[in-house]
């Protein structure tokens, strides 16, 4: 199968260590400026949960040039929009602008690392904004607090895993800003960042303007690495979240997954795509259409922080499986096995191989149409592999699986003997034990 | 690097041209003699091609007992043909890179798909197959059946569903664009032989269009398949949709109690006008400037300065016989009182005091940009296509957008704030714990309370 499609970019290094990526493609006339630090949850120290997030909402909070305000009223006045993300692993921001808009967000990046303003107030401010962000994104909705408190705690072992990415509203709260102050110095540092413009942008204008506004940003001492090592024996747990909004019961499987980039990853991930991906996945024949237990279902190396092309070790391949409230959860979690199991058992045709390996490539085409897509891909793909021609260059790997590579996987990591479960159960008992799902409900 | 740009002022944001004029990709627009309408854009950059068949055969056309219908006719159409199973079809669409499933908004139904460029041919098959010689199953109609009442009941869970389904009922009235969603009763009733007819009576060639995007062989190739797949589908009478009436603005104040919800979700509406009339590109300037992005009045009010809420915005949904204002927010039970008022205040204001020059153009030149920039996928240009055809707009409507955008001016944003965002006529719908927040939205008036189940 010909992967026909080449994403061309160039890559180079700023004298402080910022490492730059170029990709033009000048067929639609947007930027994006995808900007993307060596710092995530994972770094986090304890007592500092949630840190890495408030950070991020410091980051919009204001620098030198740029007062409150003005990154938000910038971007947005020039048509173009932005945002930010806390990752277990790094921390990114955007801005896709026309590209005649360009100058403007180099501007805005290069300002806040060369100059954040981190005062009191901004500070009280963002603590509050994350708060609210909190009730709404988590405690007032199902499943999301099991899924983002309670299931890396049963899944990891090392609290720099296991700690709530959100955080605590009392780590929140003893937040200061010489914390702040200090973890900006310490990881927002030109030579801990990768800059990537993609979309319809001039290379040698391009690098003129970068040097002008990030040349002289004095890089830091490399940043440490947490520890994030994982105990090599694995106890099997299943855990019940009673929660209090869902209506519909769910549960969570997870197993510990391979090294990023091992042939076991590339496994996996096919794996995946043959149990999850799209309407003809096994998943969906079998489970959503003939058992009829399942409702709806996601899966990925990495859920529900990463996928597979950010997935960092250690993580987990972990599936979410909404289903119906007749049957209990850990039958669902049996018939979800019992899927992995026949794949194991039985092999899989180099047919549904061949339809699993097109509809992968086919995902991927369909989000490099996205310049933004394309500059996270080659952003992350510099981050965690030092190796952006991997957006090129992967799929290869990921076609090389062949059927006897994927049962070997399944039977290396999706055993019972390594699975980690959490059933979540709707705290109102009325919907738990209804017999019947069908038939008209109040 | 030149020594101009090593003088370069770093303490001012830089100076940079003003926005490129936007210019379409060429679209080249036919006819089949049985009315469908075709629309033809090459774009060569990846090994892609997408497709969409729109019809007007939305959930308007429910009928009143039925909510739910052409979603749920939509959704049953890639379900199996005459010669294909559901499986058949799973495995057929996989096998070309492809993606095709069909869903109904309030005004349309629409087909989309997508696939690896070398299996166009394919894709026009079996998109033809599903929108001709759909079977629906009855063992498929009852696995969507089952499936959706499961997922309606997890929708049901969330703040949000009741909130929008409130507010569309309080603006749009007992015209079916005040149901969103089918309803328990409903999905009860969903038979083989209500979905048939649902699609018997309403999908044709005629008033329907078919879009095709991307890595495209030559164009008689293209038009030949077309043909050989949709050219012998027989037009036929479609019903008028119901009459366009609407009860006229005024306050109404639902609490909708939910129990154990930790904040207020809310939701302040009006009805609005459709992309057609005159006041529409007014409006979008208006409910923009209001609460459109992170510089908004709302926006900067709500969550910057008072730190009532983490989300504050204006939705304008244009549908195509009305439109729907709204302002959408969640706040915390203890500052629901101010924070309400403050939104009611910043409507008032918003009639009252034009923009000044600078808020107006910042305003236009985000909505332009945000325009163009959503034009960069195929589906994204696939989109706005469909909508001008489905909508029934000028065929300059993508062109000149942005112009029209920029032709506004504050009194005429004013005008229209003044007309349909108004806070004495908005209905108000407030989704949270009634034993928290009641006596905060009493203080608005005598809430009508609904139970969240």
């Amino acid at each position: 199968m010909g992967l026909d499609f080449h994403i061309a970019f160039e890559k180079y290094q700023l004298a402080n260590g910022m490492r730059v990526i170029l990709a033009p493609d000048h067929s639609v006339p947007v930027v994006s400026i995808y900007m993307i630090y060596g710092v995530g949850a994972r770094c986090e120290p304890k007592g500092r949960t949630g840190f890495a997030h408030l950070f991020e909402h410091m980051m919009f909070q204001g620098s030198a040039n740029a007062p409150k305000g003005l990154h938000f009223k910038l971007v947005e006045s020039n048509g173009g929009t932005l945002n930010g993300s806390t990752h277990p692993d790094y921390t990114d921001y955007y801005e896709v602008l026309p590209s005649n808009k360009l100058a403007a967000g180099l501007w805005l990046e290069a300002d806040r690392m060369r100059g954040l303003v981190i005062t009191e107030e901004n500070l009280t401010n963002q603590k509050e904004t994350v708060k609210q962000e909190r009730r709404l994104s988590f405690d007032n909705q199902p499943y999301a607090t099991a899924i983002v408190d309670h299931w890396p705690q049963i899944v990891f072992r090392n609290w720099s895993n296991a700690h709530s990415l959100i955080g605590s509203f009392e780590d929140l709260e003893a937040a200061t800003v010489e914390d702040v102050a200090h973890f900006f110095k310490t990881y927002y540092a030109p030579n801990n960042a990768v800059l990537v413009l993609a979309g319809d942008v001039r290379p040698a204008e391009a690098k003129e303007l970068i040097e002008t506004y990030f040349g002289d940003i004095p890089p830091q001492a490399q940043p440490p690495h947490p520890d994030l090592s994982e105990p090599e024996l694995v106890e099997p747990r299943t855990e019940v979240y009673r929660d209090p909004h869902a209506q519909v019961p769910a549960v969570v499987i997870g197993y510990p997954g391979p090294v990023r980039r091992s042939p076991d990853y590339y496994a996996l991930a096919m794996l995946d795509v043959l149990l999850t991906g799209g309407e003809s996945s096994r998943f969906q024949q079998h489970l959503v259409k003939g058992k009829q237990s399942v409702v709806q279902f996601e899966a990925n190396l990495g859920w529900p922080f990463a996928s597979s092309t950010d997935y960092k070790d250690p993580g987990h391949y972990t599936m979410f499986l909404l289903h119906d409230p007749a049957i209990p959860g850990g039958e669902v979690v049996e018939q979800a096995q019992a899927e992995v199991d026949a794949i194991r058992k039985h092999g899989v045709s180099e047919a549904e191989l061949d339809r699993a390996r097109t509809f992968f490539r086919a995902t991927r085409v369909n989000q490099l149409q996205s310049s933004l897509r394309r500059a996270m891909l080659l952003g992350q793909y510099e981050l965690l592999d030092g190796n952006p021609g991997w957006i090129n260059t992967e799929l290869k790997e990921f076609f090389r699986v062949t059927p006897e590579d994927v049962c070997a996987a399944a039977a290396k990591y999706c055993v019972p003997e390594r699975r980690f479960v959490l059933e979540i159960v709707p705290a109102r008992a009325e919907w738990a034990q209804e017999p019947q799902a069908t038939g008209s409900a109040p | 690097m030149t020594r101009a740009s090593r003088t370069l002022d770093r303490t001012k944001p830089p100076e940079t041209p003003p926005l490129p004029a936007f210019r379409l990709p060429s679209v080249y627009e036919t006819e089949l003699p049985n009315g469908l309408k075709v629309m033809l854009v090459e774009d060569h950059r990846l090994p892609l091609v997408t497709l969409r068949l729109g019809s007007p055969a939305g959930s308007k056309f429910d009928p009143a007992e039925r909510p739910g219908l052409a979603e749920a006719t939509a959704a049953l159409l890639t379900e199996g043909t005459a010669t294909r199973t559901a499986r058949q079809l799973a495995e057929e669409v996989a096998a070309i890179g492809g993606t095709l499933d069909a869903s109904a908004g309030p005004d349309s139904l629409v087909l989309g798909g997508s696939a690896l460029a070398e299996n166009l041919a394919k894709l026009l098959e079996l998109a033809a197959d599903v929108t001709l010689r759909a079977s629906f199953p009855e063992e498929e109609i009852r696995i969507y059946q089952k499936k959706r009442q499961q997922e309606l009941r997890a929708e049901r869970a969330q703040a949000a569903y009741w909130a929008d389904e409130k507010i569309a009922e309080a603006v749009f009235g007992s015209h079916p664009y005040g149901r969103l969603n089918p309803t328990p009763e409903s999905l009860a009733k969903l038979d083989r032989e209500g979905v048939s007819e649902f699609r018997d009576r309403m999908l044709a060639p005629n008033g329907s269009v078919l879009i095709l995007l991307g890595a495209l062989p030559s164009r008689d190739e293209t038009l030949q398949r077309i043909r050989q797949h949709f050219g012998g589908w027989e037009p036929r009478e479609i019903p008028p949709p119901p009459p366009p009436r609407f009860p006229a603005p005024r306050r109404a104040l639902i609490l909708v109690d939910r129990g154990g919800s930790v904040q207020a979700d809310v939701r302040v509406g009006q009805l609005a006008v459709n992309r057609k009339h005159p006041d529409y590109f007014p409006l979008v300037v208006a409910s923009t400037l209001l609460g459109g992005g992170a510089s908004s009045r709302l926006f900067l009010n709500l969550r910057e300065k008072r730190g009532f809420a983490y989300d504050a915005h204006t939705t304008l949904q244009p549908r195509k016989d009305a439109g729907l204002f709204a302002v959408v927010t969640q706040v915390r039970n203890e500052v629901l009182e101010p924070a309400l008022a403050a939104v009611l205040e910043e409507m008032d204001r918003l009639g009252a005091e034009p923009a000044g020059e600078e808020e107006l153009a910042d305003v236009k030149n985000y909505l332009s940009g945000i325009f163009v920039l959503g034009l960069e996928t195929q589906n994204g240009l696939a989109n706005q296509l469909a909508t001008v055809k489905l909508m029934e707009l000028p065929g300059d409507y993508l062109e000149t957008y942005t112009d029209r955008i920029q032709g506004v001016s504050a009194d005429q944003a004013g005008a229209a704030a003044g007309q349909y965002i108004r806070p004495d006529d908005a209905s108000i719908v407030v989704v949270g714990d009634a034993s928290q927040i009641l006596k905060a939205v009493e203080k608005f008036g005598k809430p009508t309370v609904i139970k969240a189940e």
